[in-house]
């Protein structure tokens, strides 16, 4: 919370700084391609068109370094990238754990490389003031794949979201056909079959699940949870809140979260004050005096949450496609993980489709303004078009290259990894890492983005069923666009993180029973009185303005 | 591993030794004494029982503190030398258990953490002499108090303490400088630590003005006193300094982590970061999906183990200096 305020205001200051250097410079971004950047671009570039750059090419890049897979400059993938593209990259290399941070003194600072993945929605706002960063929706008649995909999976009202009070958006988000479920719940299905508990669809029957549970392990609590980051209950409280038709946990973790698309008033409510968020905090609660919830469960670090699932002391913890392959490497023999289909709530099978649902998992890409004046502009984006946009980018930034890392293809269902090539899960035998050796399925390149068809690709058996399952979920309505402009977000922030704070501790109070909730409606004016509902009306306000000036 | 525990560790033996050496000294004879302590040992007031029992306290305490602090210590070389299922479970303590020594070899067959490793010395070793030559000589000018607008050079260099430009203007100033992707760009911004400077300052002051005057009397110039006069009475402060600018530089990742531009100039404390806290940044769940990290919990320690071990070698050579380096300094008549 501290955080962000901080960096906020360190990115506005720079931001001011990167102002007057832009201001020096003689060059002003103009909204259409600039005279002479065609160099090296194709004339006739569209939709299944191979990408080649006439001429080589090379482009400067924040190359992310993943502990995992270390970027390497002599992966197969840049071998294959030139001979495919004629492109190379100029990367600057930058670790994983603090990249934000670089990032924002690279942009800041007026060094930034052209071109800046690994962006995620709402992180580019920071720097749109500045000036640093390119307004990409201006030059998207550039990118034929791009718009093919945002038309053909219609997509355009996730994208307007990202729209800044000027109505540009600043980020290339990256793109899904449908929204992708990774986290869930997780339990010991050596228990389940012990029991003969059948696999639970709904919150209740989670409830009676881990009502089972405790009756067999009295000394247990069922639940003990992990990813207590940045805030409380993360996962749980995220996934649960979205069956309630709310907001919490990881589904509030910024100030904005707090206010909420309410699609039957047609208007943004506040999240933490919503009578489905006391009939969540209520349900919680009654699990917890029921005994099922390890009264640590909200507040524990991750890994000692994993020892009381490894020492048999809980059995149903948070948990996502690749948790589950490490957590059951940490469990003793005979004992086996299932990631449990994502129970459904009061709302049904249906989906929150919140700020940025199918624009959100894998990370946008942010180009640096300097671009402009390129001469190589054009075959710059119609690149990144190809690498990121298209459907065989994708597939080669994924997969790699047929015959070498993987046979058959994804199209007619036949794809298989060649089989001493292993990633996540897939081959796990296999001695040669499609990432670390290859350099493929980077998450700079490849994120998780593209169609269902091409994402299904990766799951292993027991994910595909999950992801199978989730085919029949349906979506709440989008939130529309309502971007705040720069006094409106100073100041919502302010309140905001005020805001938060108190309903991240007061949830907590309410679940564990130390603040009865007879004692709800007093909480609500609190909220009030902590400008709740003026921090709502500054949404719903920028919410009509925009309508008003963009349609 | 040898330092702190070292000193802390051996202490209530050295208790429980006086203790029995104020018992016997008035007994036995004084030949069996070090002969060093002897007039020491003599000057000794015939022991309280309360102070005694103090004594005794202060030793249980102490060993208390040291076992606080050599625990997660020993904890993770447990750990570097345990196979992951047992960390994951929680069961490895201060003795590894199934014991490996494979991690090892992974890491250190990893020609990057060598090569960021070979960096660190390289930036340790860079940025410690300017750091102390700058440092030295900017606390000998101002421990002198005829010397002209030192207040103001005192607060200029205080000034520093309190406020900084922040990272961006400091990132802007590095590249407008053309330090990016050099060693300049993490030894010149650190290079004087205002309070080391302080303290170095305050034992400059407290040596006798006699011996510099003597020099001068002798025809040496400022230089000279300094070089053959002054630095060779200030090896203990020398030898501390010294020790916390290494440390401070061995230790510190943010400086090559924002200056550097490729992977290849990393400090070993950048990789270290990268791992360590990479798997905690999984928590940040969602947004990072699409990058999940899973670094073995004993490749970490091991990395920890492989980075800390050398400068905590540095402590037990120049210990002996330490104490009397840093009170020398902080106290001024």
């Amino acid at each position: 919370m501290h955080q962000p305020s901080r960096r906020r205001f360190l990115a506005g200051a720079g931001g001011g700084a990167a102002a007057l250097a832009l201001a020096a410079c003689s060059n002003a971004p103009s909204s259409s391609a600039p005279a002479g950047s065609q160099s090296g671009g194709m004339k006739n570039f569209g939709v299944g068109t191979q990408f080649k750059a006439a001429e080589p090419l090379t482009f400067t890049i924040a190359m992310l370094s993943n502990p995992a897979y270390p970027y390497n400059a002599n992966w197969p993938f840049f071998k294959y990238l030139k001979q495919i593209t004629n492109v190379s990259f100029n990367p600057t290399v930058i670790p994983f754990a603090d990249y934000n941070t670089k990032i924002a003194a690279l942009v800041n600072g007026g060094q930034a490389p052209m071109i800046i993945p690994k962006v995620y929605p709402g992180e580019e706002d920071q720097y749109v003031a500045g000036g640093a960063i390119l307004p990409v929706s201006d030059y998207v008649h550039l990118m034929p794949n791009f718009q093919d995909k945002v038309a053909k999976w219609n997509l355009a009202g996730d994208l307007d979201q990202r729209r800044q009070s000027n109505g540009k958006y600043y980020l290339l988000p990256s793109l899904l056909q449908s929204v992708w479920q990774d986290y869930s719940l997780a339990t010991r299905a050596d228990i389940l079959d012990k029991l003969s508990i059948p696999t639970p669809g709904t919150w209740t029957g989670v409830q009676s699940m881990m009502l089972a549970m405790k009756h067999a392990y009295p000394h247990s609590y069922p639940l003990s949870d992990r990813f207590n980051q940045p805030t409380p209950g993360g996962n749980f409280l995220n996934i649960l809140s979205a069956a309630y038709g709310t907001a919490a946990g990881w589904g509030y973790q910024v100030p904005s979260n707090g206010a909420y698309w309410d699609a039957s008033s047609s208007a943004f409510v506040f999240a933490g004050s919503m009578p489905q968020y006391k009939a969540m905090v209520t349900f919680v609660n009654e699990m917890y005096n029921q005994g099922l919830i390890d009264p640590e469960s909200f507040t524990q670090a991750d890994t000692i949450a994993l020892q009381k699932l490894t020492s048999g002391k809980s059995f149903v913890i948070s948990d996502n496609a690749q948790g589950v392959v490490t957590d059951q490497a940490a469990l003793p023999a005979g004992q086996t993980m299932v990631k449990l289909p994502l129970p459904a709530g009061p709302l049904g099978k249906t989906l929150a489709q919140n700020a940025s649902g199918r624009i959100n998992s894998g990370g946008g890409v942010m180009i640096s303004s300097k671009a402009l004046s390129s001469p190589n502009f054009t075959a710059m984006l119609q690149f990144i078009d190809w690498l990121y946009y298209s459907d065989a980018g994708q597939l080669f930034a994924k997969w790699g290259v047929q015959g070498v890392t993987y046979t058959g293809s994804v199209a007619d269902g036949t794809f298989k990894l060649e089989p001493d090539v292993t990633w996540a899960g897939l081959n796990p035998a296999g001695t040669k890492k499609l990432n670390a050796t290859y350099g493929f399925s980077n998450g700079v390149f490849s994120t998780y983005t593209g169609s269902t068809q091409l994402l299904d690709s990766q799951f292993p058996p027991a994910e595909l069923d999950f992801q199978k399952g989730m085919a029949s979920w349906g979506l709440s309505p989008l939130a529309p666009p309502a971007p705040l402009t720069t006094t409106q977000q100073q100041s919502a922030t302010l309140t905001g993180n005020a805001l938060m704070s108190t309903v991240q501790s007061q949830t907590l109070q309410f679940i564990l029973g130390k603040r009865p909730l007879s004692q709800w409606d007093q909480y609500v004016s609190e909220l009030n009185s902590q400008g709740a509902s003026k921090f709502v009306s500054t949404y719903n306000q920028a919410y009509s303005t925009y309508k008003q000036q963009h349609g | 591993m040898v330092s702190e525990p070292a000193v802390t560790e051996s202490s209530p033996a050295r208790v429980a030794r006086q203790l029995d050496r104020s018992k016997a000294a008035p007994r036995g004879p004084a030949g069996d004494q070090v002969p060093g302590r002897r007039r020491g040992t003599r000057r000794w007031p015939p022991p309280t029982r309360a102070y005694q029992a103090f004594r005794v306290i202060n030793a249980i305490i102490l060993s208390l503190v040291a076992v606080a602090v050599l625990f997660p210590f020993l904890n993770v070389l447990a750990q570097s030398f345990s196979s992951e299922r047992y960390i994951n479970a929680g069961q490895v303590s201060l003795w590894p258990r199934g014991l490996n020594v494979t991690t090892y070899e992974h890491v250190m067959s990893d020609p990057l953490f060598w090569n960021n490793y070979r960096n660190t010395v390289f930036y340790t070793v860079t940025a410690t002499v300017v750091a102390m030559a700058v440092t030295t000589c900017y606390a000998y000018v101002l421990s002198k108090p005829h010397l002209r607008g030192r207040k103001v050079l005192i607060g200029i260099a205080v000034f520093t303490m309190f406020f900084n430009g922040g990272i961006i203007p400091n990132y802007v100033l590095v590249s407008f400088l053309h330090m990016r992707d050099t060693v300049w760009a993490i030894a010149l911004p650190n290079a004087i630590n205002v309070f080391n400077l302080l303290v170095m300052k305050s034992f400059f002051e407290n040596m006798p003005p006699e011996l510099e005057e003597a020099a001068a009397v002798d025809g040496m110039d400022t230089y000279r006193i300094l070089w053959r006069i002054v630095l060779p009475l200030s090896k203990a402060v020398i030898a501390t300094m010294t020790l916390f600018y290494a440390v401070m530089f061995w230790n510190s990742w943010f400086a090559a982590f924002l200056y550097m531009d490729n992977q290849g100039l990393f400090s070993v404390t950048v990789y270290l970061r990268n791992i360590v806290d990479s798997v905690t940044s999984v928590s940040n769940g969602q947004l990072a999906a699409g990058t999940q990290v899973q670094i073995a919990a004993n490749i970490q320690a091991v990395t920890v183990v492989l980075v800390a071990i050398p400068i905590l070698f540095i402590y037990p050579f120049i210990q002996r200096y330490f104490v009397s380096g840093v009170t020398l300094g902080a106290v001024k008549g």
